[in-house]
């Protein structure tokens, strides 16, 4: 459900994601782009930002794979999705993302959990994706 | 049936000792099912019929490979992780059925088509019975499965329409049916862990011997609908291979693809296979 990705490196004990909350929850108005959001928070979706999908030149929050970002106490939690379920870049993805998340000041610790529902379609695209998807040759 | 009244499960810590059994017991099934099925399908990569057919087939087995590590990551969640699910586990230890991890003869295409017709019907059937599952990290993943699966069944089906459409094709399929029908059915087979505990704590919504009835309603009348024969019978049950794969028992196919699946990552003997080095500090 997500990796162990640590900057430093640092055994730590086993940490169960909190399932109580996550299994229950669903996500609204999704595609998120954190438009509202403040503070630390607004930083990771400006992190997040800058991170491009591996096969075409947009951005993976623009392409509409997150779902969620939350800092508490320094900790990141980002709620991920994948276009599909055999892409082959998910470690690289999920490692790219925890190190972006955890390079932003003020997060100390950062974690990505895979979500598959609701499931990603092209509708979770934003209007800069498709524009950007456009500008790429693809029709959309 | 109804599962508004099931209690449901948020993540590993609220199951009973019994209930953990019975999901790792059903999260191996599918999980060691599909990256079987995967690695044999793979073995097409470059020498299937036509460059097309052979990138289709191995985007299915690119597509069931990651349907394993959902299954996996599931189980990950116990403790173990995926490399040792898949790399390091004890060959034995597995539970896929039999009919995954039979070789191909050389060049028998129609073995290729007629076992992931006969695979991705039964996936499908699982895939529906898990939608409401009373594990929610479960339920979340199977929609994105389900709608990834239909491609599967429609290149399946294409390829056996037009495989019958000369009766050289038509007898391939037949021999592939003769001979790997009772294998399929070793997907239903319940074992000591997989059982009524399955339907009982509400992991699955279906039992293992109606699935088993549904998966027959469609494959029956499929298969003779292209003038194929099924094997007759009047309990499924007697037309059952001597190994099951649910049990652990598996033909003596399986030791060689199992060194095969392992041999690279043993081979490399590097603990993180996917870090190709050290991040800049």
């Amino acid at each position: 459900m997500s990796t162990d990705f640590d900057l430093d490196i640092e055994p730590e004990p086993c940490r169960y994601p909190d399932y109580e909350e996550r299994a229950t929850r669903s996500f609204d108005d999704l595609p998120a782009t954190g438009e509202h959001a403040e503070g630390v928070e607004r930083a990771v979706w400006d992190a997040l930002y800058e991170i491009q999908d591996p096969e075409m030149p947009v951005s993976i929050v623009d392409l509409g794979l997150i779902y969620d970002v939350a800092v508490e106490d320094g900790e990141a939690t980002v709620e991920m999705t994948l276009t599909y379920t055999g892409c082959p870049a998910r470690k690289m993805l999920l490692a790219d993302l925890e190190a972006a998340a955890a390079d932003v000041e003020g997060v100390e610790e950062a974690t990505v959990h895979l979500v598959f529902t609701p499931e990603w379609s092209i509708d979770m695209v934003t209007e800069q994706g498709r524009a950007d998807l456009r500008e790429f040759g693809l029709s959309i | 049936m109804s599962t508004t009244d099931q209690t449901t499960y948020n993540g590993p810590d609220g199951l009973a000792e019994e209930e953990r059994e019975a999901l790792e017991a059903l999260l191996y099934r599918l999980a060691d099912d599909e990256l079987v099925v995967a690695e044999r399908y793979i073995e097409w990569a470059v020498v299937a019929p036509t460059i097309e057919s052979d990138i289709a087939l191995t985007n299915i087995a690119q597509d069931e490979l990651g349907h394993a590590r959902l299954w996996y990551d599931l189980l990950a969640d116990f403790g173990e992780d995926e490399r040792t699910l898949v790399f390091e586990r004890d060959p034995a230890s597995f539970r896929h059925s039999t009919l995954v991890e039979l070789p191909f003869e050389d060049g028998d295409w129609a073995d290729a088509i007629v076992r992931s017709y006969l695979y991705d019907i039964a996936e499908q059937l699982r895939l529906e019975a898990l939608a409401e599952t009373s594990y929610l990290p479960l339920r979340d993943r199977v929609g994105k499965v389900l709608k990834e699966e239909r491609y599967h069944r429609e290149h399946a089906q294409n390829w056996l329409e037009r495989l019958v459409t000369s009766d050289e094709g038509t007898e391939n399929v037949q021999v592939a049916v003769d001979r790997l029908f009772p294998y399929a059915l070793t997907l239903f087979e319940a074992t000591e862990e997989a059982d009524e505990r399955f339907v009982e704590f509400g992991l699955q919504t279906r039992s293992l011997g109606e699935m088993r009835e549904d998966w027959l309603d469609v494959v029956i009348p499929f298969l003779e609908s292209l003038g194929v024969d099924v094997p007759e019978f009047d309990d499924a049950a007697d037309l059952l291979p001597e190994k099951l794969g649910r049990d652990g028992e598996h033909t003596d196919t399986w030791p060689a693809l199992h060194a095969d699946m392992t041999h690279s990552y043993n081979e490399l003997g590097r603990p993180e296979p996917e870090k190709i080095m050290d991040r800049d500090e």
